[in-house]
């Protein structure tokens, strides 16, 4: 599959996501049956470690024992199914991308940004085989075999395709074949596998992985850490399904270290809490995605 | 040992348990074929199946993927299906495209995606009984047309590892087995053949006497047949023992007959002397005085008595020889001194022609009795006024003597006793005993001997006896001492 330019997907998306909206705000008798049932509905990317059910468990148990409302976990496997659920206020929050949040800035709210070795700041890693050619930089890679996260991914495909960007390549000819994951951790497995040569993944991710499951990342080497960017933030509709279900959940999150079930949530997460940020922490993704979607007008 | 490297000489009791074991090797060679044949059919029909059920999975969780081309989703697909399929032991899975290209492969490092695989089996199914892989191939195709191929390769080292063990048990228990029944084998027909052995004893006994008969509580051990045979040979050996009897008292008979034949003769030849001897004594006590007539007297005495003495030693060293001594010249010379007085009664003329070394390694008894016997006989045939010649050879093989003489020729059914060819009874031979009697002092020493025609008229008898030959054990010294 080829990667899709993200500017384009956005553009169609937003429309679709814009036309359905819509729609729902035009039924508001529908609407209302289905937003008064009173419950949270969470969603959640695969940025998170989704593969750890316990922990969802635990994240949902947390937030129903905080909240005092029944909370329902949504997963999907891509960014992009989230996001229009999020966008098409089917959701209450969601935990999105940095890459999507300044996509759909304009319908989005910032409800809480995630606290990672004291800032709410993350990185994205270009990692290669352990056994792969002697690289020093990207343009080693050039004919590689390269796995991205996902096409709405910040660290797993926009911060490789601008870093491509700036030198004017595209990922679709520089690479031999791109492939997509859908979740950071499998970007690890197809490098380690030797199903991909070198591949885009979140920083974070690798981090914890590395800690998990160090044979797992043994097998690969990080090649290049991009600069640090807003970590993947919880965000909500602009114009909230529930201003008061978005306000419990809210203080839930803020307040997370406090409790000691949040901690304990916290502490698996490797994270240190949830802080309030402003959305300018996402301008230099916001930078990189009109920088990629420039090159693809210029192509 | 010659007797041991020919297996039709082995005995019966080696014989039927290696023939055992060989019926059980090849039996259980058999078994074991059918077993390891039955057993490789289970494991192929099960490794079948186990591939069946992995390709099946994979196939319809690939087929979504391959069509939307999720490279990662194709690969996820293959390393869930490997854990969820441990039992298949799948080696490697390569997806391959239509074009024959990877577009996915349990192993990427081995098959890089878009290269193309060397040495993938096309064949649906591959499965060698003992090897240590097994490998499928399954076409992908949705929904009719072929969209991949998938090429597993499955280890089979657990199923070669069975089949070595079965094999194994299958010599240690046939192996064991065979063993069982050889030594089983063995112990029956041991058992089975103690009748046969107590008869091949008393039968190898034989051979060198009289047999003796099976004693009455060995016969009663034994139940059926064999109790038959065993008195059956007891009778046989009774009768044996009843012939040998009647032909030595045959053959001393024969010998006293030969010896009165011969005594009227030696009488003659010893009166004849006495009488001149007698004159001489006479001339002696009358003429004694006068030294000449003395000496001339006691000459003549000394000769005279001497002929006597060599005619007695004759007749003793035929009749009284027990040692077997080498047959020396003499020998044949005497026959000339014991047959020339019953020659000259019948006037026939006897011509002894022997030409011997000094010692000849053969018994002189029983040639000089078989020689006299033939001699005798040659004289009686003559008519008077003709010739009997006795001659005798000896060259660095054999012995070989010629007794000849000129009469009306040897009946056939004498001829056939002294030769051999008939196989008259000893109680039907009447007159022919001197003949086979004869014969038999021959045979005893490996001789043999021919009759022909003399021309114009008379019979040639020739003795040939080898020198060095095995003498026969059953040589009986009772045979020269016929006569």
């Amino acid at each position: 599959m080829q990667p899709k330019s993200g500017a384009q997907a956005l553009t169609r998306r937003s429309l679709l996501l814009a036309a359905l909206a819509g729609t729902i705000t035009a039924r508001p008798s529908k609407g209302e049956d289905f937003l008064d049932q009173d419950e949270i509905r969470f969603g959640l990317t695969p940025v998170f470690l989704n593969s750890d059910l316990e922990l969802l468990d635990r994240f949902q148990v947390y937030l129903r024992k905080v909240t005092g409302l029944p909370i329902l976990l949504v997963t999907r496997r891509t960014y992009q199914e989230i996001t229009a659920l999020l966008i098409s206020r089917q959701l209450d929050a969601a935990w999105i991308c940095g890459y999507p949040f300044v996509e759909a800035q304009a319908q989005l709210q910032l409800v809480a940004v995630p606290i990672w070795r004291g800032r709410p700041l993350y990185r994205s890693y270009i990692i290669v085989g352990a056994d792969h050619a002697p690289a020093a930089d990207i343009a080693d890679l050039r004919g590689d075999i390269h796995a991205f996260s996902d096409p709405d991914s910040n660290s797993g495909w926009l911060v490789t395709n601008a870093l491509l960007a700036e030198r004017e390549l595209r990922a679709e000819t520089f690479f031999s074949r791109t492939f997509f994951t859908y979740g950071h951790r499998d970007v690890i497995r197809a490098v380690a596998s030797g199903l991909a040569d070198s591949g885009s993944v979140d920083g974070y991710v690798y981090e914890v992985i590395s800690e998990l499951e160090p044979d797992l990342t043994g097998r690969t080497r990080v090649l290049r850490r991009s600069e640090w960017l807003g970590f993947p933030p919880v965000a909500a509709p602009l114009l909230p399904v529930s201003p008061r279900r978005l306000e419990v959940l809210k203080a839930a999150l803020l307040g997370m270290p406090s409790d000691s079930d949040g901690a304990i949530i916290l502490k698996t997460l490797r994270l240190d809490g949830f802080g309030r940020e402003d959305a300018s922490l996402f301008e230099p993704i916001a930078r990189k995605a009109s920088l990629v979607a420039k090159l693809d007008q210029h192509a | 040992m010659r007797s041991l490297a020919a297996p039709k000489r082995w005995p019966l009791s080696v014989k039927v348990p290696l023939a055992v074991a060989a019926l059980m090797i090849l039996v259980g060679a058999v078994l074991s074929e059918r077993v390891l044949a039955g057993l490789a059919e289970t494991q192929k029909v099960h490794l079948m199946d186990l591939a069946q059920s992995y390709l099946d999975g994979l196939s319809s969780a690939l087929a979504p993927s391959i069509l939307r081309d999720d490279t990662w989703a194709m690969f996820d697909a293959i390393e869930r299906a490997e854990s969820l399929n441990k039992g298949v032991r799948s080696i490697e899975t390569v997806v391959t495209d239509t074009e024959g290209a990877v577009i996915a492969a349990s192993d990427p490092r081995r098959h890089r995606l878009g290269s193309i695989p060397a040495n993938v089996s096309q064949a649906p199914f591959t499965f060698i009984p003992g090897g240590n892989e097994a490998e499928a191939t399954r076409q992908i195709s949705y929904p009719g047309r072929t969209i991949a191929i998938i090429h597993a390769r499955f280890d089979t080292r657990q199923l070669a590892a069975q089949r070595r063990d079965v094999l194994r048990s299958l010599i240690i228990t046939n192996g064991t087995l065979t063993i069982l029944l050889a030594g089983a084998g063995w112990l029956l027909v041991y058992r089975m053949m103690r009748p046969v052995r107590i008869l091949t004893h008393h039968l190898g006994s034989a051979e060198r006497q009289i047999p003796a008969s099976i004693p009455a509580r060995v016969i009663a051990q034994q139940g059926g047949e064999f109790a038959q045979s065993f008195r059956a040979y007891n009778a046989m050996a009774t009768w044996l023992a009843e012939r040998e009897s009647l032909r030595l008292r045959l053959a001393e008979e024969e010998r006293l007959a030969s010896l009165g034949r011969l005594a009227s003769t030696l009488a003659h030849e010893i009166n004849n002397p006495l009488a001149g001897l007698f004159n001489v004594l006479a001339t002696l006590r009358s003429h004694g005085e006068e030294p000449l007539q003395r000496q001339r007297s006691i000459d003549l005495l000394d000769r005279g008595l001497r002929g006597i003495r060599d005619v007695v030693q004759a007749a003793l060293t035929l009749h009284r020889s027990d040692a077997v001594r080498a047959l020396a010249p003499c020998d044949i010379e005497d026959l000339g001194l014991l047959v020339g007085p019953e020659a000259a009664r019948r006037n026939v003329l006897l011509r002894i022609d022997a030409t011997l070394p000094a010692a000849i390694d053969l018994p002189s008894g029983p040639i000089r009795q078989a020689l006299l016997n033939l001699v005798l006989n040659a004289v009686a045939a003559s008519p008077p006024g003709s010739q009997v010649v006795l001659s005798a050879r000896c060259d660095t093989a054999s012995f070989t003597a010629s007794v000849s003489d000129e009469g009306h020729g040897i009946a056939e059914r004498e001829a056939a006793i002294l030769t051999g060819r008939s196989s008259t009874s000893i109680l039907e031979l009447g007159s022919g005993v001197g003949l086979w009697a004869t014969r038999h002092l021959i045979d005893d020493l490996g001789g043999s001997i021919g009759v022909r025609r003399a021309d114009p008229h008379g019979t040639i008898v020739d003795v040939s006896i080898p020198l060095h030959a095995p003498v026969p054990q059953h040589a009986s010294k009772e045979m020269f001492d016929v006569a």
